[in-house]
């Protein structure tokens, strides 16, 4: 670890003026201390934003709002996350453990970096790590890494379970600079690798989020998040789906799709819901829709495998869902 | 009457310190004007440094000294024990993550920070990392213990023959990957020497300590007398703290120069590569049988990875397949090829778990060639004597353990035919297998100490070592035990080598070696009492004949009087009366041959959609002799199963052949299964004592657990699925 300067701010405004280059906020700590021990993240400047009031979990007409403070545990016994929108909670639940949840805040779990073993390894080399060392995993150990979104240049999955979750409901992401505030809708706000893996997402430097808001929906209190692993806890999903129906009848009017643990980023699948949608709920249907799910996957060494499971892992979550009915 | 504890609930009598945190472990104890050291390891798979600069990180702040190949400490090595090379001593790169420096600082942070600033640079060669590699060399295992054997009944040419001459042939072959022990403690050492540099005090986990000791004596080039070594409490060992690794002496070594105590932890990520793991293994098996099952061949051929540095070899065939099963014609030939890896260790049933994983998962499919069911197809086979030897056990009930747990777990509800049972979304499977473990005693002798005190208390000392597996209560339960009184009026102590060198804690061999001394170490305590009794002046028996006097839970009797031993020594003003015995075995150990035996039933759900192995039961039944902490040994044999189901379903290291590099460095990565992994498991045992090993018939429980678990899993998995997994770990991409 190296030697920074640590701030305690307590307001908004005085937060986004000490952040900018060089410098990151402190939330919970899960993800930053682990990486600041390991060389991998040496920010000059901690800015500690704990005491900033950016907390509440507030349900009102304009849907869920979630101060980015809140703590995953918190959210995930919230009643009313429960009852409206209960693949939220089911993301927490299956995400980490009980002590790292009860630490990890709703805004740095969005900006959580990739459990790639390489980019956590300074001995090696990793582009998202240090831009243009070249990416280990592409051709070594990279049987969780990504099939969908990946370049030559990084092949690293996104690994937040609940961004999976927010990106399926369409979930908006409020941020503050000095300059003022913005949204910006989830799922344009992860970037693509590309040739620039170190690029994760549109923040700006020394940009805050301050929460997220979860827009009220037919289909919120229908969903469920489905997380497969080697491990039945405490590990990192090798895929997930995050599934919602908006049901008519027998039939489903539409549908909410996104996938986890095969993507660069949390991955909304459009062609899969509109397969769905005004389909009756039988395996047959399931099963056709599922069909183009891994299109243009660009499986690697280790993980072919993934096409085959996350195909799979959409068809036990359709059936999850509509046996619950 | 003092009921003994013996075979009893007992609780750990540690177990209040443990979980108040007063207990300490090495990392815990103190020192004034303590430094802190921190390790830099090498990040190339083979060659030789180049260049290591250390002028940055000299002038860090709080560094107090750097030692590396520029500035080394003098350490040596012991031939023919433990790694074959002394870090620092050269700039040769021998595997990924070998020592290369160690930075020394006033807080530990210092000294991490110090050592990121050290980055050498290498001259590299390619590793050799690949199982597949040659040459192969032929184990060269302990005395009674060869590498390779062949047995062939009168009038077979060879076991190729044996194999054709039968109606049924099962050959299969394995892989497993390394696996590490990942125990929760990391390595650490507090080394502090005595202002003249005369005697060294090391407060460090060891599973013998005696033998640590004297490792890190020869490696500092001191006498074997000048080190004392302090190890009560130890944070899981499983085989990784049996040899003496380089931690202590670098530790001690830096504290000699520096003149102050100095304290070393391993950080998560080293304890990979700077202590053992249990070595990749190959493994194929032919069974030759007849239609009805009877095994006519048996062939086990294994190649495990081995280091160049040494130490550990791998050969699972001895305590499995040449055991086991009875077999006119066996053949084992066990093979190492040498690979620039970390060095390895006898990781809980080194060769015996490995084995079994390949014996009891063909002996399956010999099963489902046979059309026989797999207790069935065990119970024909079963072996009276040793095959080849025809050595006569100790005492066999593996017979009982099959009906046993037949009957606890429900087996007959099983069907033969994979596929056949689903529940919603899961194909349900059961899978069994047996467990063996040698059961020996150490051949050495093992000392205990036993002191009686003024005030009716007692002291059992012995310095073996309790690696949490429960051995000083175990001591306090023996002590008890022996002498008739309360357990809570007997105190225990091990870990400590200012005690009688004791029992070591590998082997699953510390209670049934350490039994006898605490009886001898008793009668020799009561010996001295009675010696006091009838020579004190002030004693009411002075001048008594010693045969008039008997010792009976706590008290001394004759000539009409009875007194415990309490008030004997405060009546003759001696504060206590001490005797240290040893004992060993007799000529029985080689008369018999000793193993714990064992059964495992299981239940696996695989899920139809998703492929993912759970197992939802869990039921073993061993004969352990007998039982001397009903609580410990339970706890022995469902840890054992966990490590089993890790080693079925999880544990995986992949190692990069092109580097050297192994992939995971941390418990996350590396995994090991959590609470939700695991169903209850039943445990039952048959309790029969093995009166040939020692007078309380009590024979080890540690690692029977750990052998033939992850072949219950498999064979399990095959159940549910039809699906037939050969190579660990079986994971859910291999079940797609
Ligand atoms: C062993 C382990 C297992 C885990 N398993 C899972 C799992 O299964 N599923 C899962 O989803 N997650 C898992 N996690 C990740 C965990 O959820 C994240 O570490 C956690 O959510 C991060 O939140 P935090 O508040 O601790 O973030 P911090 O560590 O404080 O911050 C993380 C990053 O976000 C930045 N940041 C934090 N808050 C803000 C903000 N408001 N605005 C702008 N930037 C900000 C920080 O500068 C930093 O770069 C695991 C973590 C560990 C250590
Ligand atoms: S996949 Fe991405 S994070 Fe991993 S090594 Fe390659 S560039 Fe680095």
């Amino acid at each position: 670890m190296r030697a920074y300067t640590f701030t305690q701010p307590r307001s908004v405004r005085e937060a986004v003026a000490h952040a900018g280059e060089g410098a990151a906020f402190l939330a919970g700590g899960t993800t930053l201390v682990d990486l600041m021990k390991l060389d991998v993240m040496a920010p000059t400047r901690v800015v500690d934003i704990n005491r900033l009031p950016l907390r509440g979990i507030k349900l009102d007409p304009d849907g869920l709002h979630i101060g980015a403070l809140e703590r995953m545990s918190d959210v995930a016994v919230d009643r009313n996350v429960r009852r409206d929108y209960p693949m939220i909670a089911q993301a927490l639940e299956l995400s980490a453990s009980a002590q790292l949840r009860n630490m990890a805040s709703i805004g740095g779990n969005l900006l959580q970096r990739t459990r790639c073993g390489y980019f956590r390894d300074v001995t090696t080399p990793c582009n998202k790590r240090e831009p243009g060392s070249g990416c280990s995993a592409l051709t070594r150990i990279n049987r969780t890494h990504a099939i969908l979104g990946t370049s030559d240049d990084c092949v690293a999955t996104h690994p937040s379970d609940l961004a999976v979750a927010l990106v399926a409901l369409g979930t908006d992401v409020h941020l503050a600079t000095a300059q003022g505030t913005r949204t910006v809708p989830l799922d344009t706000f992860y970037a693509l690798p590309g040739s620039t893996p170190h690029v994760e997402n549109v923040l700006r430097p020394g940009e805050l989020v301050t929460g997220i808001t979860v827009p009220r929906s037919m289909w919120a209190a229908n969903s469920v998040y489905l997380k497969i692993r080697d491990r039945q806890s405490y590990e990192f999903a090798l895929a997930s789906a995050a599934v919602a129906f908006e049901w008519r009848g027998r039939t489903i009017k539409q549908a909410r799709i996104a996938v986890g643990g095969v993507g660069t980023t949390p991955w909304p699948l459009p062609a899969v819901e509109r397969a769905l949608a005004g389909q009756p709920a039988t395996a047959d249907t399931f099963e056709a829709a599922v069909s183009t799910a891994a299109d243009g996957a660009r499986p690697l060494s280790q993980n072919a495998f993934k096409r085959e499971l996350l195909r799979r892992t959409l068809v036990r979550a359709f059936t999850v869902l509509a046996e619950s009915r | 009457m003092t009921v003994s504890p013996v075979g009893r609930d007992i609780d750990r009598v540690d177990g209040r310190s443990k979980v108040t945190g007063t207990a300490r472990y090495s990392a815990d104890y103190p020192a004034s004007n303590l430094a802190h050291a921190y390790l830099v390891t090498s990040t190339i798979g083979r060659g030789s440094i180049r260049t290591m600069d250390t002028t940055a990180a000299q002038n860090a702040p709080g560094v107090v000294g750097v030692y590396s190949p520029a500035n080394p400490l003098g350490l040596r090595l012991v031939p023919g024990i433990g790694e074959q090379y002394a870090p620092l001593e050269d700039t040769q790169i021998r595997f990924r993550g070998q020592i290369i420096a160690m930075v020394v600082a006033e807080s530990s942070r210092q000294a991490r920070d110090a050592a990121g600033l050290i980055s050498p640079t290498y001259d590299e060669q390619p590793p050799r990392t690949s199982l597949a590699d040659e040459p192969r060399v032929p184990a060269a295992g302990p005395p009674g213990h060869p590498p390779s054997a062949l047995v062939l009944a009168p009038g077979v040419a060879s076991i190729e023959a044996a194999l054709a001459a039968s109606d049924v042939v099962v050959e299969a072959s394995f892989h497993q990957p390394m696996q590490h022990a990942v125990a929760m403690e990391p390595h650490a050492v507090l080394a502090e020497w005595n202002s003249d540099h005369t005697q060294l005090t090391l407060y460090s986990g060891a599973q013998l300590p005696h033998t640590a000791a004297l490792g890190a004596a020869i490696r500092l080039g001191v006498p074997p007398t000048a080190v004392r070594l302090i190890t009560p409490y130890v944070g899981g060992a499983f085989g990784s703290r049996v040899i003496p690794w380089y931690d202590a002496p670098l530790a001690a070594a830096a504290a000699r120069q520096l003149n102050r105590p100095v304290r070393l932890v391993l950080a998560r990520e080293q304890v990979f590569t700077v202590v053992g793991h249990r070595s990749a293994v190959n493994q194929t098996i032919k069974l030759g049988a007849s239609r009805g099952g009877v095994l006519n061949a048996v062939s086990h051929v294994s190649d495990a990875s081995m280091p160049f540095v040494g130490y550990r070899q791998m050969q699972p065939a001895v305590d499995t397949s040449a055991v086991l099963y009875k077999t006119p014609n066996l053949h084992f030939d066990q093979r190492h090829v040498m690979l620039d890896v970390p060095p390895t260790c006898a990781m809980r049933a080194p060769n015996e778990a490995p084995g079994a994983f390949a014996l009891e998962t063909a002996m399956d499919e010999l099963a489902v060639a046979t059309g026989i069911d797999p207790v069935e197809l065990r119970q024909r086979n079963y072996a009276t004597v040793v095959p080849g030897t025809g050595l006569r056990w100790s005492s066999k009930h593996l017979d009982d353990c099959y009906r046993v747990g037949v009957r606890r777990f429900g087996w007959s509800a099983r069907r033969a035919e994979p596929r056949s049972r689903v529940d919603g979304q899961w194909l349900v499977g059961m899978g069994m297998a047996t467990a063996i473990y040698p059961g020996n005693r150490i051949p050495d002798p093992v000392q205990v100490r036993v002191r009686l005190r003024d005030d009716d208390t007692a002291v059992v000392s012995s310095a073996t070592a309790d690696t949490g597996t429960g051995g000083l209560t175990m001591l306090a339960i023996t002590g008890a035990h022996g002498l008739g009184v309360p357990l809570r009026r007997v105190k225990s102590e091990l870990g400590d080598t200012n005690l009688p060198p004791g029992a070591p804690a590998v082997g699953s061999m510390a209670t049934a070696s350490t039994v006898p001394a605490v009886e001898a170490a008793v009668n020799a305590a009561v010996a001295e009492l009675i010696k006091v009794a009838v020579t004190d002046p002030r004693s009411p028996w002075q001048g008594a004949n010693s045969e008039d006097l008997t010792y009976e839970n706590g008290h001394l009797r004759g000539r009409g009087i009875s007194m415990s031993f309490g008030r004997l020594l405060t009546t003759v003003g001696r504060p206590s009366v001490e005797a240290t015995a040893a004992a060993q075995p007799g000529p029985e150990a080689t008369q018999y041959e000793f193993h714990s035996f064992g059964a495992h039933f299981c239940e696996v759900r695989v899920n139809r959609y998703t492929g993912e192995p759970r197992v939802t039961r869990f039921t073993t039944v061993v004969d352990v002799g007998r039982v001397v902490n009903a609580q410990a040994v339970r706890s022995q044999i469902v840890g054992g199963v966990i490590f089993g189901i890790g080693h079925a379903l999880l544990e995986d290291n992949p190692l990069e052949l092109d580097t050297g590099r192994l992939a995971a460095s941390n418990m996350a990565d590396y995994m090991v299964p959590v609470n939700a992994d695991i169903p209850a498991i039943d445990v039952h045992w048959l309790d029969r004592p093995d009166s040939v090993l020692n007078s309380l018939g009590a024979r080890g429980a540690g690692e029977l657990g750990t052998v033939g678990s992850a072949a219950a899993v498999g064979n399990a998995i095959y159940n549910a699925t039809g699906t037939r997994i050969r190579s660990l770990p079986i994971t859910l991409d291999k079940l797609l």
